[in-house]
């Protein structure tokens, strides 16, 4: 089966694998775009991190009284509830940074697992080649005949969804593109100079897979993995508006924006003010892995 | 093409080894086709029937007896091994049976909870394959106005940007689909029925009556494939550009719309046919899920997520098999179509 991807190809050559990663990371943050994502990805990890300390509210509690009051800058809004409150009487900024800070987590943890678990029996299969690569290379037809929604809603849908069920399903869908790009560059990679050197002084499979191989195919694919925490960020929020993603009373962006269809009429913000937040967070990320992946292929192509 | 042909094929004309080699091709990835899709189905199936929640309790409502839940079960064969289960299951498929829904009357409607265990039985159910026939023309019919509008956007846009690589194209390129993969679909698909429906009233949201019930959520399944396309658009086309011939077509006096409709495009279409087929599709039906979910659009992706809610197991299997089978043939199209067009690629 024919994978088109951008990462397949062969990489960076190993003698100057770590110049060539850093002059990816320079080319990327010269550009003015980088810098503004990176500004604003750090600036929503800090609310998130610490906006629940600061603001007097609570994501939970419900209040009948404070009920719909819309963001502070309309009329009827008052503080400390900035953004409004949802039809509980929650406050809603607060909701939506808690939601932020599970979607962070879910798409960092899931893209990490991911990433670990494909490229590892990615590289195991490319390096192995034979009955090994065939077989492994089966599995990943099959798991990526699989639509990840039908998976996703068969194993949550029927089971009690948690964080840990759905970071297991969205690894169990995104781990086989990893492992074929990381396959298809090993395969370049086995024949080169360095690898077999490394055989001949007696270097064994393992550490060349993972001393010499790793290092050097690794970066440039995680330079694109940050597009897949996106993702992953919105699978997470489509999962919650079902309602087979973290269940209540956590805050989710799915449940607030699925909570709040009934009210969209009266009270609008209650769907789309956190979704803003939520677009601005991908929008973020979404820019840096842009920005990553023109550099990294640009320097790969020898082009700047 | 192959490096050693086999001995037979020395003996046939050049016409004749091609169509020799198309055949071996397509029994080849056939063949694999169906295991992949077996493996598929066996896997759903086992993760149905290992997860907790079941079947019996929503088929028969809350107050059925233990006794005629058990009844229940084994009328259905759900306490059979679940090996058994299945070998079952694709005598049947073979047979061109795909089984009754669980819950669905022969109606439509939704039956089961209410009423006793002795009218339970499973002719009553409404055959799998006719309410996915129902379901299917509405899916078609989202996915074709989706993917046409993603089109109308991404193919001006993508071409532009990718002739040329720096500049406003393709900054502006970049932009909007950052921008565009960066909105969630379902909070998009809110905030349209917020603004073209439900506030100016412009436009039908929700359930399906006529057409123009498929607009809003035709444009939030293009507002998801558009940044997909127009990226795999200008990268295909840049690649393209690049190359020696581009610059040796100009210089031999050929204009450079000429060099781009005859000879970039055609030798951008193989990436993309590829990026096409693995990608787009999955997305594609995974987009069709959600937005009918959020529209209340009665297609497959409804049908399913219900029937997931409702332990619908004969239901789920059947679009998991239907859309696996999709997903594997739509590969083998791309791969043959990428060889047909580029004749250096080996089947």
């Amino acid at each position: 089966m024919a994978i088109a991807s951008s990462s397949a190809g062969s990489f960076a050559t190993p003698a100057r694998g770590q110049s060539v990663n850093a002059r990816i990371l320079r080319l990327a943050w010269r550009s003015p775009e980088m810098k503004v994502a990176t500004a604003l990805f750090a600036a929503l990890c800090l609310l998130t991190l610490f906006g629940p300390f600061i603001i007097d509210a609570s994501a939970t509690k419900i209040s009948v009284a404070d009920k719909f009051l819309p963001p502070v800058f309309m009329e009827g809004g008052r503080l400390p509830h900035f953004l409004g409150t949802d039809q509980l009487g929650r406050d809603l900024l607060l909701r939506s940074l808690i939601g932020l800070r599970n979607a962070f987590l879910i798409g960092i943890i899931s893209v990490v697992l991911m990433f670990v678990l494909g490229c590892a029996i990615g590289i195991f299969s490319g390096y192995r080649g034979g009955w090994t690569d065939v077989v492994l290379m089966r599995i990943t037809d099959i798991q990526m005949s699989i639509p990840v929604i039908i998976l996703a809603i068969t194993i949550l849908g029927m089971s009690r969804p948690n964080p840990v069920t759905i970071i297991a399903v969205l690894v169990l869908s995104g781990w086989p593109i990893y492992a074929r790009v990381a396959r298809s560059v090993t395969l370049a990679e086995r024949q080169k100079e360095y690898v077999r050197a490394a055989r001949i002084i007696g270097a064994s499979d393992l550490r060349i897979m993972l001393r010499h191989i790793a290092p050097s195919i690794l970066p440039p694919i995680a330079f694109v993995a940050v597009l897949d925490v996106a993702r992953m960020m919105i699978f997470e929020a489509i999962f919650g508006f079902i309602g087979i993603g973290i269940q209540p009373p956590t805050p989710t962006f799915g449940t607030i924006i699925s909570g709040g269809t009934q009210y969209l009429l009266n009270a609008w913000w209650i769907t789309i003010v956190p979704g803003c937040l939520l677009a601005l967070a991908l929008g973020s990320l979404n820019l840096m892995g842009g920005v990553l992946e023109r550099s990294r292929n640009l320097i790969l192509q020898g082009a700047a | 093409m192959r490096a050693s042909a086999s001995p037979v094929l020395v003996f046939l004309s050049p016409d004749k080894i091609k169509m020799a080699f198309a055949l071996e091709f397509f029994l080849r990835r056939i063949s694999q086709g169906v295991l992949i899709v077996l493996a598929v189905a066996f896997v759903i199936f086992t993760l149905l029937r290992i997860a907790p929640g079941d079947p019996t309790r929503i088929i028969l409502g809350p107050m059925a007896t233990p006794s005629a839940m058990e009844e229940t079960a084994q009328r259905l064969g759900l306490r059979d091994p679940i090996p058994v289960q299945f070998l079952r299951y694709l005598g049947d498929i073979a047979k061109g049976d795909f089984g009754n829904s669980f819950i669905r009357g022969k109606q439509g409607g939704t039956t089961g909870g209410s009423q006793d265990a002795g009218s339970a039985a499973p002719v009553e159910r409404a055959a799998v394959i006719e309410l996915i026939a129902r379901a299917l023309p509405y899916t078609l019919l989202l996915a074709a106005c989706g993917f046409l509008l993603a089109c109308l956007v991404s193919i001006p846009l993508g071409i532009l940007a990718g002739v040329r690589n720096r500049g406003w194209p393709q900054k502006t390129a970049l932009y909007l689909s950052s921008f565009f993969v960066s909105l969630p679909n379902v909070w998009v698909g809110i905030v349209l029925i917020y603004l073209l429906s439900a506030r100016t009233g412009w436009l039908p949201a929700i359930g399906y009556q006529h057409i123009g019930y498929v607009i809003i959520p035709a444009i939030v399944v293009a507002v998801e494939l558009a940044p997909v396309m127009i990226r795999s658009i200008s990268v295909a086309v840049a690649g393209n550009v690049q190359e020696p011939f581009y610059e040796i077509g100009q210089v031999r006096g050929l204009s450079a719309r000429a060099m781009l409709f005859r000879h970039v495009l055609r030798n951008a279409a193989v990436p993309l046919l590829n990026s096409f087929g693995a990608q787009m599709i999955g997305m594609l039906l995974g987009g069709l899920f959600v937005v009918e979910y959020i529209f209340s659009f009665p297609g497959i992706g409804l049908l399913t997520i219900n029937a997931v809610f409702q332990r619908d197991f004969p239901v789920i299997q059947t679009v998991a098999i239907f859309a696996s089978t999709v997903l594997v043939f739509i590969n083998i199209a791309v791969d043959f179509a990428s060889t047909t067009i580029d004749r250096r690629l080996k089947f």
